[in-house]
């Protein structure tokens, strides 16, 4: 019995050990924005071809194949295929999917949402303004615990969906809100007919077999293997060029690499560190874009020396860093990261990175720090222990800022511990952390991470005008003095350094050279491709 | 013997109730929270309480224990908080996949070891077992995940012989299909296991060298092959069964690195996606069912020790 009972305590280790190391939470926020493809054409004379297929490297298996739950990349990534959204926003224009058109009243209290006519799911059901309304009744109904729910209520108010006809929709909103059509970009109808008998959708045993409107259907899911899609001929938007789409898992990341290298996989995210192996193959396009992501290091206002609650303390801190080598340290080369200065992001509506910067220049932080009557300055700065970029950068910032006086106490900590500390708005005990966020275009959204108080506000900034500027912004229908307003706090804010904002990361994608129509199928952060019914197997 | 069966089973109850709480409390004190995965920043501080209430988390943690326990006498292993599958579906639809492969591994590496590890130990110190010596030194050290990428590179790359990864072709549904894909984690899993069995062997063959009977043999002339494979075998198989027994807890757990490095769909990996997402119930399920394995692998061990070495009595 002693032996088996040894036995039995290694194998509680073996899951203490593992839970030691894991990871945080695999969610993505989903990303409501993008940038074209930087691809290349196909080579002259070579028009898209039907049939073939296409293989996609992904790293764990969905959480849930519906688009109302899928909060995790591999889940918004199907889903992205199978699932048509109503419309998709890049660069401020709209490419029309399953709508076509959205047209607000004049008073900017109602959008009325027309659909193509036609529509059908890929079990040959209508697609209608029923689905639609059906869709946003289950975002909004509490027992559905859809987590895109927050977004459809403003100030507690929920908007209201309404059938006017097969084709059309209309929305009600409480108040004036521009942010409402990026609201809609998330939007993904989900079949009525499929699911109006069900007490609880996210559970529901129909998600195993889902029934959608997007390019290509599902087909077969083995569970930690693949799972395959084919071509929907009664597409919208014209019949697929390939015949089937798959999935495949790789959760090793040197596993996934070599496999793209043996075919077996065709697409597949890259790091930076593994562009040139798999450029020198010379078989793959190796395409950078941008993903719509800030990445900064946060100041603790709220933190127990309370220190870090003065502008000139940040500003300072902010000075004894240089932005061009914290990018060299962590992404290798400005070609995967684009220097950032505003908190808005690239991909966001008035986006201006000509705003006040701190920024290289030790000897003025020195001066500041000395003025601001700063002196033995410590800082505790908390990093997650195996993220190699953390853990470059936090070294990075330590010695730099050694260098003007403040001594830096790195605080290591597993990933899910360190994401409990960074969303806990009562944690006192440090001041700086690493980290970055996804927003969509919609600047409305940044709301909650920059007014005094708000739900996401970690760094607990408050600066009243700030707070004003960003709540006129939410209920502002008049694109100019949108513009304005929003101009207007991205000085401001990068004046009072919250934040040290670091980069515009980019994701690294390369795709096997035998397929075409990139550039149509449009490059997306999250999910890779908007339409896969573009791509072709040249 | 029925009575003795019956009662190491009654016993091991006990034990799997000892499991069950140090594994709940040890996952209550890894930091992390389920609910997480679940929130995007905007959400509304009471709609995130109300996925903590919808999924029982508010209670205190002795509460959950108890309702845990409550549903498992029932035999119900409860639903994943993440994908709110059940779990004894999702850990039996993964099993065939661990067992076949752990299955073989183990096979081979017995089959492997035995005669290895029985001329390292009759050549004591020469050549053949310091080249033994060698090779089961470099397994144990060794990081199999380094030496699947290794081999993944040689067969599959270079050579193209092998698939790099996966159990299937996809879309392919045949028994070839899936041994050729298992060629490579199957023997990476192999040579991890053989390198610890042969060391165990060696050791077992130089003490059975020592003794008496094998004395007598050489004083009537036996040759050193038949000695060695025809009675000091016998012998060393005892060892071989424990081992064996050990390794039953492996076969469900699955060789976590290998499944993953290898993107094979077994139980290892399911237990590693299962930690990352902080999934209570599968990490709870997964490891009570490693655990009745492994006490159920050690029951079947002893059992056969009376058959090979008659001297030992079973008592319970």
């Amino acid at each position: 019995m002693r032996r088996g009972l040894s036995g039995v305590i290694a194998i509680i280790l073996l899951t203490f050990l593992i839970s030691a190391c894991s990871g945080g939470n695999n969610a993505a926020s989903p990303a409501a924005s993008g940038t074209p493809a930087e691809s290349q054409q196909p080579a002259a004379g070579e028009g898209p071809k039907d049939g073939g297929s296409l293989i996609i490297g992904v790293a764990a298996d969905p959480v849930v194949l519906n688009p109302n739950y899928a909060g995790d990349r591999v889940s918004l990534t199907i889903d992205q295929a199978l699932y048509a959204p109503l419309f998709q926003v890049n660069n401020g224009k709209k490419t029309f999917y399953l709508a076509d058109s959205l047209t607000p009243s004049a008073d900017n209290l109602t959008y009325t949402l027309k659909l193509k006519s036609g529509l059908t799911w890929h079990d040959g059901e209508k697609l209608t303004a029923d689905d639609v309304v059906f869709t946003i009744e289950k975002i909004l109904d509490e027992k559905q615990n859809s987590f895109l729910r927050a977004n459809f209520l403003i100030n507690d108010q929920p908007i209201t969906a309404t059938k006017v006809d097969d084709l059309t929709v209309e929305f009600k909103l409480p108040q004036v809100s521009p942010a409402f059509e990026a609201t809609l970009v998330q939007v993904t109808p989900i079949p009525k007919h499929i699911f109006e008998n069900e007490t609880d959708i996210e559970k529901s045993t129909k998600n195993a077999a889902p029934v959608g409107s997007g390019p290509f259907k599902f087909k077969e899911y083995k569970a930690g293997e693949y799972l395959t899609l084919e071509r929907f001929d009664n597409y919208f938007g014209g019949k697929p060029h390939l015949d089937s789409v798959t999935y495949r898992i790789a959760k090793d990341a040197n596993a996934a690499n070599l496999a793209l290298q043996n075919g077996e996989i065709n697409v597949q995210y890259l790091d930076p560190k593994d562009v040139s192996t798999i450029q020198a193959t010379n078989n793959f396009e190796i395409l950078p874009y941008a993903e719509g992501r800030l990445s900064y290091l946060m100041f603790n206002a709220n933190s127990d020396t309370g220190v870090l609650a003065k502008k000139e303390v940040r500003q300072a801190l902010s000075l004894a860093l240089s932005r061009d080598e914290i990018i060299q340290t962590a992404y290798t080369s400005s070609e995967y990261a684009d220097p950032a200065k505003s908190f808005l992001t690239p991909d966001a509506l008035y986006f201006t990175n000509d705003v006040p910067t701190f920024d290289n220049d030790a000897a003025k932080a020195k001066e500041m720090l000395q003025a601001a009557g700063v002196s033995n300055l410590k800082l505790r700065f908390i990093v997650q222990s195996g993220n190699k970029a953390q853990e470059a950068i936090s070294l990075y910032v330590q010695q730099k800022l050694k260098a003007v006086g403040v001594d830096v106490e790195l605080k290591s900590m597993d990933s899910s511990a360190w994401v409990q500390k960074f969303i806990d708005l009562k944690a006192t005990d440090f001041e700086l952390a690493l980290t970055g966020y996804i927003m969509g275009y919609d600047p409305d959204a940044y709301r909650i991470l920059f007014t005094s108080g708000a739900s996401s506000n970690y760094s607990h900034y408050a600066n009243p005008e700030v707070d004003k500027l960003l709540n006129e912004g939410a209920g502002e229908a008049d694109p100019a003095k949108r513009a304005d307003i929003y101009k207007k706090a991205q000085e401001i804010v990068a004046g009072d350094a919250p934040i040290y904002p670091i980069a515009y990361t980019k994701t690294v994608v390369a795709i096997s050279k035998n397929y075409g129509g990139l550039e149509e199928a449009v490059l997306k952060p999250v999910v890779i491709f908007e339409d896969l019914s573009k791509i072709y197997q040249k | 013997m029925r009575q003795l069966i019956v009662r190491r089973l009654l016993q091991t109850l006990p034990m799997l109730f000892f499991v069950s709480v140090v594994c709940f409390t040890m996952i209550k004190l890894a930091p992390g929270d389920p609910v997480l995965s679940f929130v995007t920043p905007n959400m509304h501080a009471d709609d995130i309480e109300r996925i903590r209430h919808n999924l029982g988390l508010d209670k205190p943690a002795y509460i959950q224990y108890f309702i845990w326990i409550k549903e498992m006498a029932q035999g119900n292993f409860g639903y994943s908080l993440v994908n709110h599958q059940p779990v004894l579906g999702q850990i039996l639809e993964r099993l065939p996949a661990t067992a076949g492969l752990m299955g073989s591994a183990i096979a081979l590496a017995v089959l492997l070891s035995i005669p290895l590890g029985l001329i390292a130990g009759a050549n004591r110190n020469r050549w053949a077992d310091k080249l033994i010596n060698f090779i089961s030194y470099v397994g144990i050290s060794i990081p199999l995940f380094w030496l699947a990428i290794l081999l993944m590179y040689l067969f599959a790359i270079k050579l193209h012989l092998l698939p790099s990864m996966g159990m299937r072709t996809i879309g392919v549904e045949s028994a070839a299909d899936v041994l050729k894909h298992g060629i490579l984690p199957c023997s990476v899993l192999a040579f991890g296991f053989l390198a610890g069995y042969v060391r165990y062997i060696r050791s077992s063959t130089i003490g059975q060298l020592k003794e008496e009977y094998v004395q007598i043999q050489y004083a009537f002339g036996s040759k050193k092959s038949t000695i060695l494979f025809r009675h000091v075998l016998k012998h060393v198989l005892l060892p071989v069964i424990t081992l064996l027994g050990m390794s039953m807890g492996d076969l469900v757990a699955g060789a976590i690195v290998t499944e993953t490095v290898f993107s094979w769909p077994g139980i290892g990996s399911l237990g590693m996606t299962a930690v990352k997402g902080m999934d209570y119930p599968l990490i709870m399920g997964i490891t009570l069912f490693s655990s009745l394995m492994l006490i159920f692998g050690n029951l079947v061990a002893d059992i056969l020790y009376s058959f090979v070495d008659p001297r030992i009595q079973l008592k319970g």
